[in-house]
């Protein structure tokens, strides 16, 4: 059929613009999933802050109250096993809802762990098409197929590190006497100190690149 | 002859309490802006107490490679957040004192320069709705080395604050809230109140 001839140039950027399909659909979809995982953690990790605190302050003010009951009242009175028994009971409690929270982070984890794998198969596909150079011309702005992958295992390794930290936590906060080191983990929870603050700056450099974000 | 220069200089002072009140509001928002942020600055100031009394490596977080000094980075970017938010709100404060001054000396200029008229029972003579010249002149001083000298406190306790000096950081939220002179704050409302009649009137 005739119609107006060459007015419609296909352009890169009109490439870009229709419908990503196959790896560059795959590859912008991960960094979606990125970007919602890391808002998963972060909200697992406020509320985890939140119970961690109440451990500390119960463990802390047990072993006061049971200090001072020792000075005051040398005979314990009756009441005193079943007020001790009432807060080990709420101590348990807290310590099982952050075992919840952690092993949603673990689930958090092991998505992050299903994310590089994919990314590593967009990555063998890519070398087996094109070669092991990999496609000559990227599949959205500037970034090899191999920088989306250096980035996921990048990002996997930052939480692994702390979800570890944060395990090791857990284990130990409702066991610990030392007021100093309660403090301690509870600076570790808050302020995880194995992701770097570039991790946020390396996720929006992934939106900006695979077009979720507005250049 | 003396009525055109108190009618002026009673003007100037109606300008400078309707300043004094927008700044009033101003300085107290502010100061109130600040009290989260000492909150932050004792909590943090704790955790920099509770790392520097913990041996990590008698833990179980010895096995975590570098944890002090990822956890030291992280303490030194929260506090330094904090430190910068207090710094925009000495900013502010600033223009609240500069503001003052610089209404008050406008006023006092604008005084000296009418002496000749402004004779002794013109200034401090008043009225039932409206404070001598006097009066509401010394009101506008006071209130201007009050707003001075509080600025100047407050900045000079946080400039001496370093992230690095644990137990500076830990006095100061308690001198900070030292700081706080009810009964000037009071001072100030009063002469709003004492004033508001006159600042009606035309």
């Amino acid at each position: 059929m005739e119609g107006p001839s060459g007015d419609i140039t296909v352009t890169s950027t009109n490439r870009k613009c229709s419908a990503v399909t196959g790896s560059a659909r795959k590859i912008k979809d991960n960094a979606a999933d990125w970007h919602n995982l890391l808002l998963r953690w972060e909200r697992l990790s406020d509320k985890g802050f939140t119970i961690a605190g109440n451990i500390v302050n119960l463990r802390l003010s047990g072993s006061q109250s049971d200090q001072q009951q020792q000075v005051v009242e040398p005979q314990s009175p009756p009441s005193a096993p079943s007020r001790l028994a009432g807060e080990t009971a709420e101590l348990q409690d807290e310590c099982c809802k952050l075992k919840d929270v952690l092993d949603k982070m673990v689930v958090v984890l092991m998505k992050m762990e299903r994310l590089v794998a994919s990314q590593r198969g967009v990555l063998d596909l890519e070398e087996f098409q094109f070669g092991p150079e990999g496609r000559k011309v990227p599949l959205f702005h500037s970034w090899t197929t191999k920088q989306f992958e250096d980035l996921s295992c990048v990002l996997l390794d930052v939480f692994r590190q702390e979800l570890q930290l944060k395990q090791t936590i857990l284990q130990e906060l409702a066991h610990t006497v030392s007021s100093d080191l309660c403090m301690v983990y509870l600076s570790c929870w808050l302020h995880q100190p194995f992701i770097p603050p570039k991790t946020r700056m390396m996720l929006e450099a992934l939106l900006l690149e695979t077009g979720h974000r507005p250049l | 002859m003396s009525k055109p220069a108190l009618l002026s200089l009673q003007q100037a002072l109606r300008k400078s309490f309707q300043s004094l009140e927008n700044n009033q509001k101003v300085w107290n928002r502010v100061l109130s802006e600040c009290s989260p942020l000492m909150v932050s600055l004792g909590n943090l100031a704790e955790q920099w107490r509770a790392l520097s009394n913990v041996q990590l490596s008698n833990t179980p977080l010895r096995d975590f490679p570098d944890l002090e000094e990822r956890l030291r980075f992280k303490l030194l970017q929260a506090t330094d957040t904090v430190l910068g938010k207090l710094n925009d709100k000495i900013s502010a404060l600033q223009s609240v004192r500069d503001a003052t001054s610089n209404q008050v000396s406008a006023v006092f200029q604008l005084y000296e320069q009418n002496t000749d008229s402004l004779d002794l029972l013109t200034v401090t003579e008043r009225s039932a709705t409206a404070p001598s010249a006097a009066d509401m002149l010394e009101w506008l001083q006071d209130a201007e080395r009050y707003y001075r000298q509080q600025f100047l406190r407050r900045k000079t306790l946080l400039q001496m604050l370093r992230a690095e000096d644990l137990s500076l950081l830990e006095s100061t939220p308690m001198r900070w809230k030292s700081m706080e002179t009810p009964s000037a704050e009071d001072r100030i409302t009063d002469t709003l109140c004492k004033v508001s009649f006159f600042m009606e009137s035309q």
